[in-house]
């Protein structure tokens, strides 16, 4: 499969220039290598990222603010041979799905999330997000956000999740290749893709000077919990910014250990023995 | 014959599972028990107590005044004796110490005791308390069974209950709620705990493996819901479950799967509210709630079923006509339905049952048939119109299924939804001139044949759990009718044949 076959005929509304453009060819160029294309759903929040669904040619769930992690779990209890992949936005994941990442963390069914991590609500004209770094100033916060931002890799390792990386937007081979890692993972795996916004977050600059790509042992969670925390998402300073796979270990996937989970329900042809159903209030 | 026996101890002393048991016994001998259960918000101590009202006619309701009480505690004889009627019995558990120490056993055998000794009294056969306590406690029935012997053989024989009739099915709402979705072909059920809606949670995910279907507690009710969608998107058919507040976390994914298209059933047990409001007690104030919930206008299914029979067949309904339409559906049910025991002479099971499919592409956007976004006026108004037809045609559909039901003869018209069915129907052979209308869909709703019941009366009185009577209100949106009468009760108490005939009565 070529990666222009998971094209749509939709018109593209994100900005010219935008990075997600970016996000949307390392995707299909992943998918298109891997050949899960049959068999891949994708699930998306509500933001610029989100735009995604109408523009790849899979089936697609364009869900709600905030609960891509919720309905891209449940299209997996659905259908457990279903390769299943959510996009959030940083809001959408950080700020009002915030309780749905940290619990998919912990469930680890086999889902891969990739976060377009622009550190600014976007679709809504700009305003802060948990990972927008501290002093950020726009429409709803001009006095500047106060707090330090969230650092969603350490959150995600210490949450439990098995599969933790990050990427950047603008480095399509190296996205790619981390895409593919993620989807092939047995578990939960998330990626923070950094995708500067060059409207309200342009921090292309930095990240450009900054990035590196990290080469260490990715079964060591001490090392990873280190790299997570040698950038804390803000601006103020040169810092570096380490990509790639932080951490990757093996547990069993949520549903290793239901046992009814292995088939797509909607094959089951069901019929009740309704004496034996009744059988116990007589 | 008709006894009205309350049981009542502290928490955690066992007044539910003796109440159940000496329901099932009666049962077993042929009789009609109604078990209603009143219990505050906590685990240990305090004050519980069940009203189990026996005849050998049908009841559906239990009453205020008792003939006999069951003390697991003092505290239950302070507060019930002035209930009592005259020339009633009275036995404490504090009676049978003796016993329980030359038992040994732990201080709940106590409880056992007491039901020997009731049965005595009643002059039933011994063998079929011990064959109820076998069956009820399996592998350890031995030591409840001898405390039953001991309390037998310390009671008097004062009446001769005889057997009246072939073995009855009891039965709660909930457990009427959990077989009904699995005869309508549930896959998946997911539920944050909310009481009252907790048991159901609890029946399915114990039968999980034996019916191959997936129980499951996520995070919180938002994600029950999402979940449950993002299942139905695969193909399953789901069910969530919960009680108001987590309703109102889950009512923006409601709006979504009107406008995703995808199937799921809701089920809904009310409790007494606003907010945290009374959490295991009973209310019918969030009907307006269900029919509105969810921004945005889209179709949905509303049912309401007024006993655990009902609860059975209305449940594979929700399930057909979700499945069907493409919509959601939510099955109305509160605490008194869902925990109170009913009796029946058989169980059925509705010839409906739902299936449902895996789609290709569900958006929460609007969009166009290939489940592309749109933006432009005229895909806009094609898409709302194809969905918004479906509201005519659920309409036509339920109208094969019984919407609404009239019991009794009479000029005046009772009118209700839900779990008042049961004290309305007990009450009508006192409160001569009046039938009773009981509407069971509320969305869509039934109009003409309401509206046509309504004009017949003399009369018409509207009976709901509630401080407002919604009833009322969706009833005059939809026929015009301003129902004036209002039978209202909103001290989280539900209805009894003695309080409705009074104040229906006063009217």
């Amino acid at each position: 499969m070529k990666p222009e076959e998971l094209k749509t005929k939709e018109v593209i509304t994100w900005c010219p220039g935008c990075s997600n453009f970016k996000i949307l060819q390392a995707f299909q160029e992943a998918v298109a290598e891997l050949g899960v294309a049959k068999n891949t759903v994708i699930v998306s929040g509500i933001g610029c990222h989100a735009k995604i669904y109408d523009y790849v040619n899979l089936k697609s769930f364009y869900g709600i603010h905030g609960r891509v992690l919720p309905i891209a779990f449940g299209v997996k209890l659905g259908d457990p041979t279903l390769n299943v992949v959510g996009f959030g936005g940083d809001g959408d994941t950080y700020a009002e799905g915030m309780e749905h990442f940290v619990h998919n963390c912990r469930y680890n069914a086999d889902l891969t999330m990739f976060v377009h991590n622009n550190q600014v609500f976007s679709l809504t004209t700009g305003q802060a997000t948990p990972t927008s770094e501290k002093g950020f100033k726009d429409g709803s916060t001009p006095l500047g956000v106060a707090e330090k931002p969230i650092n969603p890799i350490v959150l995600a390792l210490e949450a439990g999740a098995g599969f933790v990386a990050r990427g950047y937007a603008m480095d399509v081979p190296h996205l790619k290749e981390l895409m593919k890692k993620a989807i092939n993972y047995r578990g939960f795996a998330f990626v923070d893709i950094l995708q500067p916004c060059i409207i309200y977050h342009n921090v292309i600059p930095y990240l450009q000077k900054n990035i590196y790509k990290m080469s260490h042992d990715t079964s060591d969670f001490k090392t990873a919990l280190e790299k997570a925390r040698e950038w804390d998402y803000c601006y103020d300073k040169d810092q570096k910014v380490p990509t790639g796979v932080f951490y990757e270990s093996e547990r069993p996937a949520f549903e290793s250990q239901w046992p009814q989970l292995k088939n797509p329900w909607h094959k089951i042809k069901r019929e009740i023995n309704w004496q034996n159903a009744i059988k116990e209030f007589n | 014959m008709v006894k009205n026996i309350l049981i009542g101890g502290k928490a955690g002393s066992g007044s539910a599972v003796t109440s159940y048991l000496i329901g099932k016994i009666f049962c077993t001998l042929g009789y009609y028990v109604f078990n209603y259960r009143d219990y505050p918000s906590l685990i240990r101590g305090g004050h519980n107590f069940n009203v189990l009202k026996v005849s050998d006619k049908p009841v559906y309701s239990h009453g205020e005044k008792y003939d006999v009480i069951l003390a697991l505690d003092k505290k239950t004889v302070d507060l019930h004796k002035a209930d009592l009627i005259k020339g009633g019995l009275v036995v404490e558990a504090s009676q049978f110490r003796q016993v329980l120490d030359k038992l040994s056993g732990p201080k709940i055998l106590e409880n056992d005791i007491m039901i020997g000794y009731l049965f005595k009294t009643f002059g039933v056969d011994i063998e079929v308390l011990l064959g109820a306590v076998e069956k009820q406690f399996g592998k350890n029935a031995e030591m409840i069974k001898k405390a039953v012997e001991e309390g037998y053989a310390m009671g008097e024989k004062k009446e001769n209950l005889a057997k009246v009739g072939p073995p009855r099915y009891f039965i709660s709402g909930n457990e009427g709620i959990s077989i009904g979705s699995l005869a309508a072909g549930l896959d998946i059920h997911l539920a944050y705990p909310m009481t009252p809606a907790s048991p159901v949670l609890h029946f399915l995910a114990k039968k999980q493996l034996e019916n191959n279907i997936l129980v499951f507690q996520p995070e919180n009710e938002i994600a029950v819901i999402n979940m449950a969608l993002g299942s139905s998107f695969a193909g399953a058919k789901t069910m969530v479950g919960t009680s108001g507040g987590g309703f109102a976390l889950m009512t923006e994914a409601v709006s979504l799967a009107g406008m995703a298209e995808l199937p799921i059933v809701i089920y809904l047990a009310q409790r007494t509210a606003p907010s945290t409001g009374v959490p295991t007690y009973t209310a019918q104030g969030d009907l307006k709630f269900a029919l509105n919930a969810g921004h945005g206008e889209f179709a949905r299914i509303v049912v309401a079923p007024g006993d655990p029979q009902e609860a059975i067949i209305r449940t594979q309904e929700a399930f057909y006509l979700t499945c069907k339409y493409r919509t959601p559906a939510i099955v109305l049910g509160d605490k008194h339905l869902g925990e109170s025991g009913y009796t029946f002479d058989a169980l059925e099971k509705s010839p409906l049952t739902a299936s449902s499919y895996p789609v290709k592409r569900a958006t929460s956007y609007e969009h166009n048939e290939a489940g592309h976004t749109v933006e432009d006026a005229a895909s806009i108004a094609e898409s709302q119109e194809r969905r918004m037809k479906k509201v005519e045609s659920l309409g036509k559909e339920i109208n094969k299924l019984n919407p609404v039901a009239l019991y009794g003869e009479g000029e005046n018209l009772i009118v209700s939804h839900g779990s008042t069915k049961g004290a309305i129907i007990d009450a009508l052979p006192e409160l001569s001139g009046f039938r009773f209308l009981q509407i069971s869909y509320l969305s869509p709703f039934p109009k003409e044949k309401v509206a046509e019941e309504i004009k017949k009366a003399k009369r018409a009185v509207l009976v709901e759990n509630s401080a407002t009577g919604a009833l009322a209100d969706v009833i005059a949106e939809h026929t015009g009718i301003i129902m004036k009468d209002r039978v209202l009760r909103y001290d989280a108490r539900p209805f009894t044949p003695e309080f409705l005939i009074k104040k229906i009565k006063q009217l």
